[in-house]
């Protein structure tokens, strides 16, 4: 199959590739650009697994195809965290929101999509935002408790914190 | 017992950082230099004969290094129980997914191209669904050498249940369903096979029982279980279902051919189609009880569908037949259980093992009998309930049993009693209970107990190594702060090595809610080696006797008890070494040597007797009480899950957090397949096989969950713990269904229970 030239910004670093018109983003992410944090659950759009943020809006990137990606920003579980964890990411880990952990980078994606948008949000809104991704292990209850708990003071305090 | 400093305190997973920073490798994650892809070619027909096949256009096919069908294999009848299996269909396939031709090439692409360049033709045959069907005169045959399509029978009976039956005040009788539901661990199954020059197989998978795998794919290899060696990665859940499964022997297969490392990974559609899902069910069931609500008998007669081979089927039927028995002090017991082949796909182990589905009939009966005894449905469990120091009718002991505790917990914060009394329509509550085993000693029969290594290095690091396996649940976490603690170092300083059966002990792994006791009785014996190696260099460098020594947080010191007689007050009496440099000294004393502990914990477990199968199979039993509340939708049939609490009966807790993670994960499922899940076959195929029409609960169907852990300390556990594993769910589908008949009197004999359904009944009974 022939591949055409395109260009994607992930996690800052900028990326000049050939793909196939048929490859979807996100196996450009895992093969390509190795970038194996995003994971695949079902291929079809239903379980939130392959989450990442295109142009600061979750999708999932197992429906995108990579060219539609073209010019865009992406941001995947590797580039949630600096060279530390991001407070979102140290609250699963605190609140015990991470089982066997395969839904955890697509939970992360869509939690910090939520609070980069409302940095104080309901438990309702955490659950609006998370309704599309599946865990299986957790009953979810770790999960909203850590999104909840990571409060607005807590981003704010990592913003000034953090060098990156 | 001394004050505990790491055991019984909430830590978060030891890998969670690298799971949360999406740094940690899944078995999906794995590559390799020149590694091929896998793909399967399936069945599309539920029973068919294969008239011939043809890969040769596959085969040519640019980027496709192999093409293989059952002529490929080496031909062996295998099976983890019963050898009813092969590699690959051999003249006839018998479900829709059956594993008919695979290919590896250099992408996925191509070897998709490829299973579509495969000739097959076939020769549909009569197939059948339902097990009833298939043990009917002239049903289609799924095994020809199988009469009657019966792969395995079971009887087991105690005291004189027709008598007391027959002097029973109230006999409840019914027939119930239970449905084939998926696991649905969210990373599909997956393998990454390796051969080296020397024919030695690596194979790379998320496996419960890498140790028992290996034995049984073996067999089916024609190699020496020492040929193979498999490693366990981490890997996204298991629940029971990612035990043995032909698609690692597809890639072995590949890699053999290929000489090249082989990665197969199901797309989630394959995962439904040839997984191994729950078995489902059909029950008739008798209880009897007196006019006080004492139990007096239950006879039950159960037939599984077992698909088209015997996975576990067969020990998962004889488990529904009579472990839910020791939950209640019943003197007369009697089941019937029938393992039939079907043609469908295989099923087997998932959380609950048969005890999940005879716990539903059980504790729908019990609500039964309560509403036909005027009796409160907590008040005949209590007045039933097995407690500690009591030996069960079928010989099993339990030591320590918090059943009556958990009712009382959750009695109390559902607020029970007022809740029974005031009726609000189509609102209602439901309680049920559960027992379970930690450990099963007729499952794996050679041995059921647990092992484990602790190395501890120079640089004072201690490394546990264990047979078990982590599937997400925390085993690994669990382990390493039984570890810590019999040590008395900190959390930070261990960690557990992957399970690898080249260097790990021979662990049984993760099933029969077993990792618990008996993986941390084997890390525990181990750690307690190590430490009485580490004492004995501690004491010399201390220059006091043995006994005389304690490590606590890191630091070796002498005893306040020991302070006085040895030092009477002097200033020696403060003297510590480090952990770290009694390692360092141990390790340059011995040359390089680390100090390895080596220990194991052999259960005081019984097999049970061949013909009444009375035996104490497990060392601990654990216990639980769910209740749910509902409120059902009279104009859709919708049921709504409004409230939840669950008490279990842990033992002692060894982190608190990851036992509430495990009661509430297990209660989401046990939801999942009340309201929700059904695996549903049209013209022989499954017709929902992916996520698309097959739902699992989202955040949106999960109610709040209160949870209580009680903890009895269980005198056979490490530190007092038992496991939690399946217990959190055994219960849930009971809970519900009793809470929709407070809401609505309509009993939910059939699940899952979906709003048609339950609207349709409602309709009918008015």
């Amino acid at each position: 199959m022939k591949t055409i030239p395109m260009h994607l910004n992930v996690n800052g670093e900028d990326y000049h590739i050939m793909v196939k018109p048929n490859q979807v983003l996100l196996d450009v992410l895992r093969d390509d650009l190795e970038l194996t944090g995003t994971k695949e659950g079902c291929g079809l759009g239903k379980c939130g697994a392959c989450t990442v943020l295109l142009d600061k809006r979750p999708v999932h990137s197992c429906l995108v195809l990579a060219l539609q990606a073209d010019g865009c920003e992406i941001t995947t579980i590797e580039g949630i965290g600096g060279k530390q964890l991001h407070p979102l990411q140290e609250s699963f880990v605190e609140k015990g929101a991470i089982q066997c952990g395969f839904c955890t980078p697509g939970m992360i994606t869509t939690a910090k999509a939520l609070l980069d948008e409302n940095p104080n949000p309901s438990e309702e809104d955490i659950k609006l935002a998370i309704a599309g991704n599946l865990c299986r292990c957790t009953g979810y209850h770790k999960i909203v408790d850590a999104i909840h708990s990571c409060t607005c003071e807590s981003l704010k305090a990592s913003k000034e914190g953090r060098d990156d | 017992m001394t004050q505990l400093d790491i055991v019984g305190k909430s830590f978060p997973q030891i890998a969670a950082r690298e799971k949360a920073s999406g740094y940690t490798k899944f078995v999906t994650d794995l590559v390799r230099p020149r590694m091929l892809h896998g793909r399967v070619l399936r069945s599309p027909h539920p029973h068919a004969r294969i008239r011939s096949v043809d890969t040769a256009k596959a085969a040519a096919l640019p980027g496709v290094r192999a093409v293989i069908t059952y002529a490929d294999t080496p031909q062996i009848k295998f099976g983890p129980r019963s050898e009813d299996w092969t590699i690959f269909a051999d003249d006839k396939t018998r479900f829709h997914g059956d594993e008919v031709a695979a290919v590896a090439a250099i992408d996925l692409d191509t070897a998709e191209e490829a299973l579509d360049l495969i000739e097959v033709e076939y020769e549909p045959l009569d197939y059948v669904i339902s097990p009833i069907e298939a043990m009917a005169a002239g049903a289609p045959l799924v095994h020809d050498d199988k009469p009657g399509n019966i792969a395995s029978e079971f009887k087991i009976e105690a005291g004189n249940v027709d008598k007391a039956l027959d002097e029973s005040y109230v006999v409840y009788e019914d027939k119930f369903y239970t449905s084939q539901v998926y696991q649905a661990f969210m990373e599909p199954m997956s393998i990454l096979a390796e051969v080296d020059l020397s024919g030695r197989l690596t194979i790379r998978t998320g496996t419960q029982i890498p140790n028992m795998m290996r034995m049984t794919y073996a067999k089916a290899l024609g190699m020496s279980p020492e040929n193979i060696r498999i490693i366990v990665p981490e890997y996204g859940g298991g629940f029971g279902g990612k035990m043995e499964n032909n698609i690692h022997l597809i890639a072995s297969v590949l890699a053999q051919k290929t000489g090249q490392p082989v990665r197969l990974v199901n797309t989630r559609h394959e995962d439904f189609l040839a997984g191994n899902p729950r078995v489902p069910m059909h029950f008739d069931i008798k209880l009897g009880a007196t006019r006080d609500g004492i139990l007096t008998a239950k006879d039950v007669n159960v037939v599984g569908a077992a698909g088209a081979r015997l996975v576990y089927s067969q020990v998962i039927v004889s488990t529904a037949c009579y472990r839910v028995d020791s939950l209640y002090r019943f003197k007369n017991v009697r089941a019937k259980g029938y393992t039939i082949y079907t043609n469908t796909v295989p099923t087997a182990c998932y959380r609950g093992f048969g005890n999940s589905q005879s716990t539903f009939v059980l504790e729908s009966a019990m609500d039964e009998l309560a509403h036909q005894l005027k009796i409160d449905p907590a008040e005949l469990r209590i007045k039933n309930g097995m407690g500690p120091n009591e030996t069960s009718v079928h010989g099993w002991k339990i030591a320590s049993s918090g059943l009556i505790e958990c009712i009382a917990k959750t009695r109390e914060a559902a607020n029970w009693d007022q809740k029974k009394k005031d009726k609000t329509p189509y609102k209602g509550i439901g309680l049920a209970c559960c027992n379970h085993v930690s450990g099963n000693h007729p499952f794996a029969r050679e041995f059921d107990g647990g092992s484990g290594i602790v190395r501890i290095g120079k640089d004072g690091r201690v490394i546990v190594y264990h047979g078990e396996s982590d599937m997400g649940q925390g085993q690994n976490t669990t382990f390493a702060q039984i570890a810590a603690e019999c040590l008395g170092v900190p959390m930070d300083v261990v960690n557990v090595a992957q399970v690898d059966t080249d260097i790990s002990p021979f662990g049984l792994g993760s099933f029969a809610t077993r990792g618990t006791l008996m993986g941390g009785n084997g890390v525990l014996a181990a750690a307690k080696d190590a430490k009485k190696q580490l004492v004995k260099i501690a004491s010399e460098l201390l220059k006091v006797p043995v006994d005389a020594v304690q490590c606590k947080k890191g630091l070796f010191s002498v005893r306040q008890s020991s302070q006085k007689t040895l030092f009477s007050g002097q200033s020696s009496s403060q003297k510590t070494i480090s952990f770290k440099e009694v390692a360092s000294q141990a390790t340059i004393k011995h040359h390089g040597a680390p100090i390895v502990g080596i220990g194991f914990y052999k259960p005081p477990t019984e097999l049970p007797d061949p013909e009444t199968k009375k035996g104490n199979i497990s060392p601990a039993y654990p216990f639980g009480c769910q209740i749910a509340e509902v409120e059902v939708d009279p104009d859709t049939g919708q049921v709504t899950v409004t409230n939840f609490y669950a008490a279990h009966d842990v033992g002692r807790a060894i982190n608190p957090m990851a036992t509430e993670g495990q009661i509430q994960g297990g209660i989401a499922q046990g939801l999942g397949w009340t309201l929700m899940e059904d695996m549903t076959y049209e013209n022989g195929k499954m017709n929902n096989a992916d996520f698309v029409d097959y739902i699992v609960p989202s955040c949106f169907d999960v109610p709040d969950v209160k949870t209580f852990l009680v903890e009895p300390i269980e005198p056979n556990g490490p530190y007092g713990a038992k496991g939690i594993g399946e217990p959190a769910l055994n219960p849930t589908m009971a809970a519900i269904t009793n809470a929709i008949y407070d809401a609505t009197g309509i009993r939910i004999k059939k699940l899952p229970v979906n709003p048609q359904k339950l609207l349709a009944a409602m309709k009918q009974s008015k």
